[in-house]
């Protein structure tokens, strides 16, 4: 945890990541509601799959959980802290979450590793710790043959691969992916949410899964389904850890 | 990987637009070096000229023209009176077209003067006596004029022969025609006028003796003006409009190059949008951002001022050759010119950048989800 980007409230709230009330946001001076009032908790290590239809606000409400956007009124925090108020949102960003995009986001040119160590720019690591820690990560998602590969020359299934390592580059607690099986083939997209599940696992991460497929949903411990900006259901997983 | 190799890469990706800018940042450098260095290899020129002649002092009336304006040859007698002038020695100094060259210096001398001492015969002989209708050139004048000795040579109307090759110790010396100031006078109809004195302070003054000398001659010739050797040029307005244009050309140039780069930055800012978006996404903060526009294209500066520098003397080298000004440039192609110069692409390339850089940086994070 990065110092600047959060107070001692986190202590208080350990458990509880991200908390929303009355969360808003609008565009165009009002004409479009993304996000209409809405009210969740999110627990540490609890793995959130946000589904429902395309509009209906479930990648407005990843942005504001990534502090990329401001809402326009309610509170939201995390750990205590409330996010549009946070001091310092890039360190957030870099050390507290990480994010996985469904169009990958890689930077073309730059090789696997290279793309890997961007986020630990933003630390005190050295060229020769990032270049290490981003050649480890790559391992840990089965990509030790491919460090040096650039986007262009890897397959769509790789690609993510890099983009999960790039995500956990600065060891982050949260977990935010954005429909990271999108632009998957059904085989790589099973393997890729294998791999983030294995993550969330191991690592006890706090993950909050954007996604309009529903198998994907059931794999999570919790659902939320969303509506023209507003929760419409909040319900816990039928299925056990173990068949998730 | 560093960040330094991130700025790079920002360069490699699109290498033609990349090359195209240092192309334009380049010619400006080389305006820059080019002109500069020969305006101010003017001036060194006739610096290194008056210090071969052993000069201290020059007077002269420089005004507007580049050549000194004539006056009374009865100063000369005036100044020598003063202590402290060892010698002095009357000149008529002139820039005109002799025969095929378009522009070359004309310097006549006060026969018997300190100024010849410094020629060293190459081939030939010196004239004989004041008024014998003859010259000797410098040896980069002859190679220019293509002359040797016994060749006939036109000098206004009259035809007068060539009789000897000297070296002066110096680039203007050596591409000058060199002859009597009684004969000079009489063929220009310039009778009892010279335009400057060349004069030698006793021996051992100090640089601060020599400046109050110049200080004492200006009180009692009024009609010209007395300066250290070197140093008279500076005076003139006309060489002052010279050294101007080419700083105003120079920077008309580096202009061309500023918004060459500015528009290069610009452009790969608003191409490389989601990157910038992506980089804010994943923790890079806002003044990383622009710290790598601002090296991309300080670093684009520097590779433009390098290759600006290398052009523009290459180009100044091949000026040198040219007939038109063989033997009177000496231009100056210091260390110091160069430094400046590429100094100046640097600077050139953060200007530039200043705002793609600001533009880069009010972008938002949100936007890598939208992508």
């Amino acid at each position: 945890m990065n110092p600047s980007a959060l107070t001692s409230e986190s202590a208080k709230s350990k458990d509880c990541v991200f908390k929303a009330s009355g969360l808003k946001k609008e565009f165009d001076d009002g004409s479009v509601q993304a996000l209409r009032g809405v009210d969740f908790s999110i627990a540490q290590g609890e793995f959130v799959a946000v589904i429902g239809p395309s509009g209906c606000g479930k990648t407005t409400l990843l942005q504001m959980l990534g502090a990329l956007d401001r809402p326009s009124a309610g509170t939201l925090l995390y750990r205590g802290n409330s996010i549009p108020d946070l001091p310092d949102p890039s360190a957030y960003r870099a050390h507290e979450i990480g994010i996985i995009f469904q169009a990958f986001h890689l930077l073309p040119t730059f090789t696997a590793v290279e793309n890997v160590q961007m986020p630990m720019f933003e630390t005190d690591r050295s060229a020769v710790q990032r270049s290490e820690r981003a050649s480890a990560l790559l391992k840990s998602v089965g990509l030790d043959h491919r460090l040096n590969h650039f986007p262009a020359k890897l397959s769509g299934g790789e690609r993510q691969r890099v983009a999960i390592a790039r995500s956990l580059a600065n060891g982050p607690s949260v977990l935010l992916a954005d429909e990271p099986t999108g632009n998957l083939d059904s085989e790589n997209a099973h393997l890729i949410l294998d791999l983030i599940i294995r993550l969330h696992r191991e690592n006890n991460m706090t993950l909050v899964l954007v996604t309009h497929d529903m198998t994907i949903a059931q794999r999570a411990q919790r659902t939320i389904q969303m509506m023209d900006g507003r929760i419409v259901s909040d319900q816990k997983a039928t299925l056990t850890p173990a068949e998730i | 990987m560093i960040f330094f190799t991130i700025v790079v890469r920002g360069l490699l990706r699109r290498p033609v637009r990349t090359g195209l800018t240092l192309v334009g940042i380049s010619i400006g450098i080389a305006a820059v070096v080019a002109l500069v260095g020969i305006s101010r290899g003017f001036e060194q020129s006739w610096a290194s000229g008056m210090k071969a002649r052993g000069t201290d002092v020059v007077v002269s009336n420089m005004g507007s023209a580049l050549s000194p304006k004539p006056f009374s040859s009865t100063v000369r007698d005036r100044i020598a009176k003063l202590p402290n002038v060892a010698s002095a020695c009357s000149i008529f100094v002139d820039l005109t077209s002799v025969e095929d060259s378009s522009m070359m210096v004309v310097s006549a001398r006060e026969w018997g003067g300190f100024s010849w001492q410094n020629l060293k015969l190459i081939s030939g002989r010196m004239p004989n006596d004041a008024m014998e209708p003859v010259v000797v050139l410098g040896q980069t004048a002859a190679e220019s004029l293509k002359k040797k000795v016994g060749d006939p040579i036109q000098l206004e109307a009259k035809e007068l022969s060539v009789v000897g090759i000297v070296d002066g110790g110096a680039l203007v010396e050596n591409g000058s025609v060199i002859l009597s100031l009684a004969l000079f006078q009489q063929i220009t109809g310039n009778e009892g006028k010279i335009n400057v004195i060349d004069l030698r302070a006793t021996p051992g003054m100090s640089e601060d003796d020599v400046k109050r000398l110049c200080v004492e001659i200006n009180n009692v010739v009024p009609e010209a003006r007395a300066m250290v050797a070197g140093e008279h040029l500076g005076n003139s307005q006309a060489y002052r409009f010279i050294r101007a244009m080419s700083w105003g050309t120079s920077l008309l140039a580096v202009i061309v190059g500023v918004l060459g780069v500015m528009n290069t930055m610009l452009m790969t800012v608003f191409e490389r949008k989601q990157e910038i978006c992506i980089l804010l996404a994943i923790g890079w903060k806002r003044g990383r951002i622009i710290r790598m526009v601002l090296l991309e294209s300080a670093l684009l500066g520097f590779l433009g001022g390098v290759v600006g520098v290398l052009i523009g003397t290459v180009g100044v080298k091949v000026m040198e050759k040219l007939p038109a000004i063989h033997g009177l440039l000496e231009p100056d192609l210091s260390a110091r010119l160069v430094v400046m110069s590429v100094a100046i692409a640097v600077v050139v390339g953060v200007i530039s950048g200043l705002y793609p850089a600001w533009r880069s940086s009010r972008l938002s994070p949100g936007l890598a989800l939208q992508g």
